[in-house]
C-alpha cells in the first residue's frame, strides 16, 4: 500500500549501497572525548562536574537547565581535562573534556532491567527526561518536551519516523534491522502515555529488510502499524510524515500536536525504550560513516563525544586516490558541512558523510540565469514558489518574501536547490531571508 | 589531528540532480528533430541550408554579444540553437539565405539579449523573430512553393473556404513552413512531455481551447473534420508544445499554466476565424507571452497548511471542477461573444464594401438597377456548398456569389449570379449572369479573364457576349442557343457552363423560394 504520498519532493540517487548491509560494529574511542554542553535545542546544560573529577561511562556530568534542555552524560570512564570553548558540529560551544581511560566503567545502576507495565506515566516521563532524550533525527530538540503537549487527549497519532530519506544514511536502517523488538517496545511505551493514540511506524520502500523486521516484531501487538512509503525526499520531513500518515497539512508555526501528531525519529523511541526499560542514558547511538570518499563505509555503535576524525580512521581512513572535498554531520540533503573534522559527535548526529566531490561548487561552476521552468515550484512540498521567492528575497522585498509568497513556510529541505537546472543556490537566499525577517521582528 | 587544509564549507544540500540548463535545452532539440528531419526530406537541401543559417547565425550573435558585453560564454546553456531550429522551422523553405540570418540576429540580439540574457526576455524570441521578418519582408515569408511551384497554403484554402486535406495538412505534405508536419511535431511534443521537458497543461489547454472556439464561432461548416484540418495546420501544434511552453515567457504554476493555454487557444481561434490566417498563432503566443508576468502574480498558490478546508486533503473534484470548467466556457464564450458582436457590426460594412467594388459589372448587366443587396436564402445557399464544385452538368463551376438587384423605388428587378468556371484554357473564368425574376438572361460580364489573346479572348467580345442577352432556358447548349466563339470552344464552353449554373442555381435556390 504505497497510496498517500505528500506534494511535490524529488528524488536524489540514495546512494545507500555504501553503508546499507554493514551490520554495526561497535566502536569504542581511544583519544579524549569532548562533551558540548549545547547538543540540543534549548538552553545549554549546567556543568556537574569540575577538572580533575574521575568520572565513569553513564555518568550525568552536566543537568538540564530548564525545561527545555537536557542534561548531558559522559560515555567512557578517566577525568575531567577541561571546561572550555570547543569547535562543535554546529560551530562552537563549552565542552567537558574527559581525558578517557579506556575502561570504560559504566556507573551503578546502569543497565537496570525495568518492566514499563509497573511504571506510571510521570516515572515513565522522569525516567525520558534524566536520560537526556533528544530527536535524533538531527533536530535534537528533547523529547520530553514534544511528549508533554497541551493537549494530550488531543493526540491521535504517535509517528515512529523510519524514512531516513536522506542518500547516504543508513543508521536507522540498521537499527531498525537490528533492534526491532526494542523499537516496537519503545513505541508501546510512548502509546502507554498516549492511550487513545495509534502508533505507525513509517518506513520507505527502500529498506525491505527492515519492514521485513518491524512487521515480524510488531506481529500480536495491538493499537500500531506499520506504514510502507514511497522513497521520495523528504518523506522524513516533519510536516511531509504528517501528511502522510494522517492526511493533515499543518503551518510551520504549528506543532505536531496541533495536527494531533507526535512525531519521533526510530533511533529516539529506541533510546526511549533504553531509558525506560533498562534505565540506561542516552550516550551511545549508531553512527554511519559513509560517502565517496571512506575506504570502508559502515555502521558504528559510536559513543557520544568521540571525535569525527578518529571516526573515520574506524572505517578505515580515506579511500585510496580520493580525497575529501567535503565532510558532512548529517546527510548531503540537509546535512551541517565540516571544515574540520576535528570536532565531537554528538546525541544527534547519526552519519558522518566524506563526499569526494563537492556537488554543490556546481552553484558557482554551472550556474546560469534562471529560465523559470518551474521544476522548483514542482518540488516544493510545501506548494511554494521557490523562483519568485529567490527574486523577492535578492530584492530585499522581505515583505512579498513574507506575506504574498509565504516564504517562512519554507522547511528548508533543498529540494528546490537540488532540483534546479540552473544550479541557483536558492536554498541560501532563503536561509538569510528568513535570519534578516526574524532579526528583524525581534527589534 | 588538524588536517592542513580545511574543507569546502556550504549551505546545504550538497548534492545536484544531474539536470542543466543544456540538457533542458538539448532536450528540446531532439524533439524538434522528428519536424526538422521531416522538412528537410520534404523540402529538399534548401530547407537544411535555412535551418543550419539560422543556428549558425543564432550562435554567433550569442558569442559576438558575449565577446562585446565580456559576458561569461553563454554558448553552453543551449538556448541560442534552440531559438535558431525553432526559427527556422518556422521560415517557409524556400526563402533566400538573408532572411533567417535577419531573423536569427533579431531574435537572439533584440529580444533576447538586450533584456537581460536568457530568462529575462518577455516573450519568446524565435517567434519575436519571426514576427519582426513578417513584418518588414511579408512578401518572401509568405511565398510558399511547393516543388518550385508557388501555391497557396492549405490555410489559405480553409480562409477562403475552400476544403483542404486533413490528411496532407497532418503529415506535412501539404506544404507550409520547413516544421509543418503537425505528426511529426506532435511526437517530439510527446517526447518532451515524456522526457519532463514540458507539463501536459499548456498544449492540451492550448487545443482544446482553439477547438473549442472553432467549433463555437466558427459556423456550420466547421465540422470536426475541417476543425481537425485547422489544428493540423498554422503552427498550433508547434505553438501549444514549444512556442507555448518556452519555460521563459509561460506562468511557472499549474493553474497558471491552464490560464494561460487557454489565452493562447483562443487567440489563435480568434485570430485565425476574424483576422488574417497565415500568422494567426504566433501573435496568440506573443499577445500571452505578455500576460504572463500578470498571470503569475495574481495565480500565487496557497502553501500547505493554507489551502481551504486546512486538515483535510485536496477538495474531491467534483468540487473544483464544475468552477474550473465554468470558468474556462465563461471564458470562450465572452471573449467569442464579443467578437461575434464585432463580427457583425463591421460585416455590414464589409459587405457594402464588396458590392460596392462590382458595382459596375452589375450594372453592365442589369442597367436599370440602382440598389444592390444580399439575399439571405441565396447566401445560406453558397455557404452550404462549402467552397466546393456546383452541380453535376456544369463541369467545374463555383458558385461565388448572388446579389438582388433593386430600382430606385425598392422593387426587386433581377439577380445577379457570380460563377467560376475552373475550365477555361489558360485560368479560371468568372463572369456575373444578370437574371430577371422571370429566368430570363439579361446579359453577362466577365470579372476574371485570362485567356490568351486572339484565342480564348474572344469570348470577351460582345459577339459572343450578346448572343445571352434576352435568352430563356433551363440549359442552354453550345451551338444551339449559343454558337462558340471562333477558334475557342473550350473557352466557350466553360463559359456556357458557367452560366448553366448560374441558371441551374436561380432556379433551385432564389426562384424557388
Amino acid at each position: 500500500m504505497l497510496g498517500t504520498t505528500f506534494r511535490g519532493g524529488v528524488h536524489p540517487r540514495d546512494c545507500k549501497e555504501f553503508s546499507r548491509d554493514a551490520a554495526p560494529v561497535v566502536y569504542d574511542a581511544k583519544g579524549e572525548m569532548v562533551f558540548p554542553l549545547s547538543q540540543h535545542i534549548g538552553k545549554p546544560a549546567k556543568p556537574l562536574v569540575k577538572p580533575g573529577d574521575p568520572v565513569l561511562a553513564g555518568q550525568k556530568i552536566a543537568e538540564a537547565d530548564g525545561y527545555v534542555s537536557s542534561p548531558v552524560y559522559c560515555s567512557c570512564s578517566g577525568t575531567v581535562k577541561a571546561i572550555e570553548r570547543r569547535k562543535t558540529i554546529l560551530g562552537e560551544s563549552e565542552c567537558i573534556v574527559v581525558d578517557n581511560d579506556r575502561q570504560f566503567r559504566e556507573g551503578k545502576g546502569i543497565g537496570a532491567e525495568a518492566d514499563e507495565a509497573q511504571l506510571s506515566r510521570e516515572e515513565i516521563l522522569r525516567r525520558i527526561r534524566e536520560a537526556g532524550v533528544v530527536g535524533m533525527g538531527g533536530a535534537s530538540f528533547p523529547t520530553p518536551v514534544k511528549l508533554e503537549p497541551k493537549n494530550p487527549e488531543g493526540i491521535e497519532y504517535i509517528i515512529v519516523n523510519g524514512a531516513e530519506c536522506e542518500p547516504y544514511i543508513t543508521c536507522d536502517d540498521q537499527l531498525m534491522r537490528t533492534h526491532p523488538k526494542e523499537i516496537v517496545r519503545g513505541l508501546g511505551i510512548l502509546l502507554r502515555l498516549f492511550p487513545q493514540a495509534q502508533g505507525v511506524i513509517l518506513i520507505e520502500e527502500n529498506k525491505p529488510e527492515a519492514i521485513a523486521a518491524i512487521q515480524e516484531a510488531m506481529a500480536g501487538q495491538s493499537g500500531m502499524r506499520l506504514q510502507i512509503a514511497p522513497k521520495k525526499y523528504p518523506q522524513g520531513g516533519e510536516r511531509a510524515i504528517i501528511k502522510v500518515v494522517s492526511g493533515r497539512d499543518t503551518q510551520i508555526s504549528q506543532l505536531p500536536a496541533d495536527a494531533g501528531c507526535i512525531v519521533d525519529n526510530a533511533a529516539t523511541v529506541y533510546a526511549v525504550y533504553e531509558a525506560v526499560c533498562r534505565s540506561m542514558p542516552l550516550f551511545r547511538r549508531i553512527v554511519s560513516v559513509t560517502g565517496t570518499a571512506v575506504r570502508n563505509p559502515g555502521n558504528f555503535i559510536v559513543r557520544a563525544g568521540t571525535s569525527c576524525a578518529e571516526l573515520l580512521e574506524a572505517a578505515g581512513g580515506v579511500k585510496e586516490g580520493a580525497e575529501i572535498k567535503k565532510a558532512l554531520s548529517g546527510g548531503p540533503m540537509m546535512g551541517i558541512a565540516l571544515p574540520s573534522l576535528n570536532v565531537p559527535m554528538q546525541k544527534g548526529s547519526g552519519a558522518l558523510v566524506l563526499l569526494a566531490e563537492d556537488e554543490a561548487e556546481q552553484s558557482v561552476t554551472k550556474l546560469t540565469n534562471c529560465i523559470r521552468c518551474g521544476r522548483c515550484v514542482e518540488a516544493c512540498p510545501m506548494g511554494l514558489m521557490p523562483l519568485l521567492m529567490a527574486a523577492a528575497a535578492q530584492r530585499k522585498d522581505y515583505k512579498r518574501y513574507e506575506q504574498k509568497l509565504y516564504g517562512l513556510e519554507c522547511i528548508t529541505c533543498g529540494s528546490c536547490t537540488w532540483v534546479c537546472p540552473a544550479k541557483r543556490p536558492l536554498m541560501q537566499t532563503f536561509k538569510d531571508a528568513k535570519a534578516a525577517i526574524l532579526s528583524a521582528r525581534r527589534k | 589531528m588538524e588536517s592542513a587544509s580545511l574543507y569546502n564549507v556550504s549551505s546545504s544540500p550538497h548534492v545536484r540532480s544531474s539536470l542543466t540548463t543544456g540538457n533542458v535545452m538539448l532536450d528540446v532539440c531532439l524533439a524538434l528533430l522528428p519536424a526538422t528531419l521531416f522538412g528537410v526530406w520534404h523540402f529538399g537541401f534548401h530547407a537544411a541550408l535555412v535551418i543550419l543559417m539560422s543556428i549558425a547565425s543564432a550562435v554567433l550573435t550569442e558569442y559576438v554579444f558575449d565577446f562585446i558585453t565580456g559576458r561569461e560564454n553563454t554558448l553552453k546553456d543551449g538556448s541560442a540553437v534552440v531559438t535558431g531550429l525553432l526559427l527556422a522551422l518556422c521560415l517557409p523553405p524556400s526563402v533566400p539565405l538573408y532572411i533567417p540570418y535577419i531573423g536569427a540576429v533579431f531574435a537572439v540580439l533584440v529580444v533576447k539579449n538586450l533584456f537581460g540574457g536568457l530568462g529575462k526576455n518577455f516573450m519568446n524570441p524565435a517567434l519575436g523573430g519571426r514576427v519582426f521578418l513578417l513584418l518588414s519582408f511579408g512578401g518572401a515569408m509568405t511565398r510558399y512553393a511547393v516543388d518550385g511551384v508557388s501555391s497557396a497554403t492549405p490555410l489559405d484554402t480553409l480562409a477562403s473556404g475552400g476544403a483542404a486535406n486533413a490528411v496532407q495538412m497532418w503529415t506535412g505534405h501539404a506544404g507550409g513552413v520547413i516544421g509543418c508536419s503537425t505528426a511529426a511535431l506532435l511526437i517530439g511534443g510527446l517526447f518532451l512531455w515524456a522526457a519532463d521537458g514540458i507539463t501536459w497543461h499548456i498544449p492540451v489547454s492550448t487545443l482544446l481551447s482553439f477547438a473549442a472556439f472553432l467549433a463555437l464561432f466558427g459556423g456550420e461548416f466547421m465540422t470536426p473534420g475541417m476543425i481537425l484540418a485547422q489544428i493540423g495546420g498554422g503552427g498550433i501544434v508547434m505553438a501549444a508544445f514549444f512556442m507555448a511552453t518556452d519555460p521563459v515567457t509561460c506562468p511557472v504554476t499549474a493553474p497558471g499554466q491552464i490560464v494561460y493555454g487557454i489565452c493562447v487557444g483562443t487567440l489563435s481561434g480568434l485570430f485565425r476565424l476574424f483576422g488574417s490566417s497565415a500568422d494567426s498563432v504566433s501573435y496568440a503566443v506573443i499577445l500571452s507571452n505578455l500576460l504572463t508576468p500578470l498571470i503569475d502574480e495574481v495565480i500565487v498558490p496557497k502553501p500547505y497548511g493554507f489551502r481551504a478546508g486546512e486538515g483535510v486533503s485536496k477538495p474531491h473534484w467534483s468540487k473544483w471542477l464544475p468552477a474550473a470548467a465554468c470558468a474556462v466556457l465563461g471564458t470562450v464564450l465572452v471573449s467569442g461573444l464579443v467578437l461575434g458582436g464585432v463580427s457583425s457590426a463591421t460585416r455590414g460594412i464589409i459587405e457594402e464594401r464588396r458590392l460596392a467594388e462590382n458595382i459596375a459589372t452589375y450594372q453592365a448587366v442589369l442597367p436599370e438597377a440602382v440598389s444592390f443587396g444580399f439575399q439571405d436564402g441565396a447566401s445560406a445557399a453558397i455557404e452550404a456548398l462549402d467552397g466546393g464544385v456546383y452541380g453535376t452538368d456544369f463541369g467545374n463551376a463555383y458558385v461565388n456569389e448572388a446579389v438582388e438587384a433593386k430600382d430606385a423605388s425598392g422593387g426587386v428587378i433581377g439577380y445577379l449570379i457570380s460563377v467560376t468556371s475552373a475550365d477555361g484554357r489558360d485560368g479560371p473564368i468568372t463572369l456575373c449572369a444578370g437574371i430577371l425574376p422571370d429566368g430570363t438572361l439579361n446579359g453577362i460580364a466577365f470579372t476574371e479573364l485570362n485567356e490568351t489573346p486572339g484565342i480564348g479572348m474572344v469570348v470577351g467580345e460582345a459577339a459572343f457576349m450578346d448572343q445571352f442577352v434576352g435568352l430563356k432556358a433551363d440549359r442552354l447548349t453550345l451551338g444551339a442557343e449559343v454558337d462558340a466563339a471562333t477558334g475557342a470552344t473550350i473557352s466557350s464552353t466553360a463559359v456556357v457552363n458557367a452560366v448553366n449554373a448560374a441558371l441551374d442555381f436561380y432556379a433551385a435556390h432564389i426562384q424557388a423560394s
